[in-house]
């Protein structure tokens, strides 16, 4: 590192982030916050990715009606922005509901299951698009050869069309993800506790704007690149296996 | 890599530091600008919101401004802030004066100075009126839902201490939350909520109480002892001629949907600095 790096790390470091975080009961406040962005994160993510593939598998059958329902979901995820989605989860869904049913979902944090859900789908839908473009560049030869072997649709995708999309599609899915994590802070909209929404209270409280700020920024930044780490981990492990 | 990572630190710290850069003696510029800056919200009735006819920033707020730059014998420049905006436009200099719904707590004075107080209003809970609550213990174990970065959601977590407090975007969402019985209570300032109350057609009712008196305030650029000294003085004038109190009947007064009395006159901050 240069010398030039390690000053501006020191003055990051104090007098400003440390005051704010110092402050009684701050820093559980963002700890607790945190906590709340990652479960959002990973719940989400398990379950896009798990979405995405069903969605992607049914979408390389023929038929013209599956593949026109995926269709149409991936475009309303994509082009209506992610907050009107989450608003139409958490406040639009459970009125169609029975009473009995928006009680309970009331009473079991009902902001976090309908953020979750919300993001689930939203992150699933343009995840399976890159799985399709993925899927796309593997050779045709591959599924024929399966099925010579009589292979069924299903084996065909889960052991061997599905792996070599993944692989694919690795880079693509690692943007996803990021975009995901940081979509995980719309979640501060409808009362969910989670990191932007802890510090959005500190500033609230201090008025110190730029510095709950940059809290925030950091702890972005940080976890982004642990991310985008993990993610160039995994296009080696899978890059290897090539050969 | 490791030098763009570097960087990335030195390029926060350069640009919160454009927050803290010194400035002259903020009045004497003023003057000699012949300009005041004004801040205030847009999109808060009757503060500050745009007039839908003339496509204008109008409201309490902004007549306030107004007021105040005549005073200072200097004409109003306005500028329309976000609630985030608010504190780094005026740390930065950018506003010489923000008139923008300011609620004073003792730990934001930390950030910015405070004028006396022009009016205070108290802070209420809407309930519904079916689920028969009339105290703020009877809340105890319940949710309330409050407006994300408002003086509401402070005064919240720090009176009903036993009740989850949600927190939402905006108004509107804040009160839908309530109307689709997600929560059980909204807590609002008395003026913000009338229109949420007439929205709920009879069903929801204040509860008799309130948590607390927030007392409302011009802001300055902290260390501008000048500046803020004139716009005290200012705020002593109007009040002494009556301005204060016409501004006020002409958005909240009588004939307007809040038709609500300002019982409190111009206080000075330390009151409140307990």
């Amino acid at each position: 590192m240069t010398g030039r790096g390690r000053i501006a790390c020191r003055s990051v470091q104090s007098p400003m982030a440390d005051l704010l975080l110092a402050r009684p009961g701050y820093f559980a406040l963002l700890l607790h916050g945190l906590g709340i962005t990652a479960k959002l994160f990973a719940v989400s993510w398990v379950a896009a990715i798990i979405v995405a593939s069903v969605l992607t598998a049914i979408r390389a059958t023929s038929s013209k009606i599956a593949q026109g329902v995926i269709a149409l979901f991936v475009e309303y995820h994509r082009n209506v922005p992610g907050l009107v989605q989450l608003f139409v989860w958490y406040f639009g869904v459970p009125q169609l509901l029975p009473r009995d049913w928006q009680r309970w979902i009331n009473r079991n944090d009902g902001e976090f299951l309908m953020a979750a859900i919300a993001l689930t789908l939203y992150a699933a839908a343009y995840m399976s698009e890159d799985l399709r473009s993925g899927l796309r560049s593997v050779s045709s030869g591959q599924s024929q050869a399966a099925k010579s072997l009589g292979l069924t649709y299903t084996q065909t995708m889960r052991f061997i069309l599905l792996p070599q999309a993944l692989r694919n599609a690795l880079p693509a899915l690692v943007n996803q993800t990021l975009a995901l994590f940081k979509a995980t802070s719309l979640a501060m909209m409808i009362g969910v506790a989670e990191l932007m929404h802890a510090v959005r209270q500190m500033e609230n409280e201090t008025y110190r704007t730029f510095e709950a700020f940059i809290v925030a920024s950091i702890c972005y930044l940080a976890i982004s690149y642990l991310l985008i780490y993990l993610g160039s981990v995994a296009s080696k492990r899978v890059a290897m296996s090539k050969r | 890599m490791k030098f763009r990572l570097a960087l990335i630190p030195a390029f926060v710290v350069a640009l919160s530091a454009t927050a803290f850069s010194a400035h002259a003696d903020q009045l004497a510029d003023v003057k000699a600008r012949g300009t005041l800056v004004c801040g205030t919200l847009t999109t808060t009735e009757p503060l500050g919101f745009q007039d839908p006819k003339t496509r204008q920033i109008v409201g309490f707020d902004v007549d306030m401004c107004e007021a105040i730059a005549g005073k200072l014998g200097v004409k109003l420049e306005h500028r329309g802030l976000s609630i985030e905006q608010r504190i780094p436009e005026l740390a930065a200099g950018r506003v010489d004066l923000v008139s923008a719904a300011l609620g004073y707590t003792k730990e934001r004075a930390e950030q910015v100075d405070f004028t006396a107080a022009h009016y205070q209003v108290p802070m209420r809970v809407l309930v519904r009126k079916a689920d028969k609550i009339d105290s703020f213990a009877a809340l105890a174990g319940k949710r309330v839902s409050a407006v994300k970065t408002s003086t509401p959601e402070i005064y919240a977590r720090q009176v009903l201490t036993k009740s989850e407090v949600l927190t939402y975007q905006d108004g509107p969402a804040a009160f839908l939350a309530f109307m689709q019985d997600k929560v059980d209570g909204f807590v609002t300032s008395h003026t913000a909520g009338l229109r949420y109350l007439a929205e709920t057609k009879g069903e929801g009712v204040y509860i008799n109480d309130a948590l607390a008196w927030e007392p409302s305030a011009l802001g300055v650029k902290k260390g501008e002892p000048a500046m803020l000294a004139a716009v005290n003085k200012a705020l002593e004038e109007l009040e002494a001629s009556g301005d204060i109190d016409k501004l006020w009947v002409k958005w909240y007064g009588p004939d307007t949907r809040f038709a609500f009395a300002r019982e409190k006159k111009l206080t000075p901050i330390a009151t409140f600095a307990k």
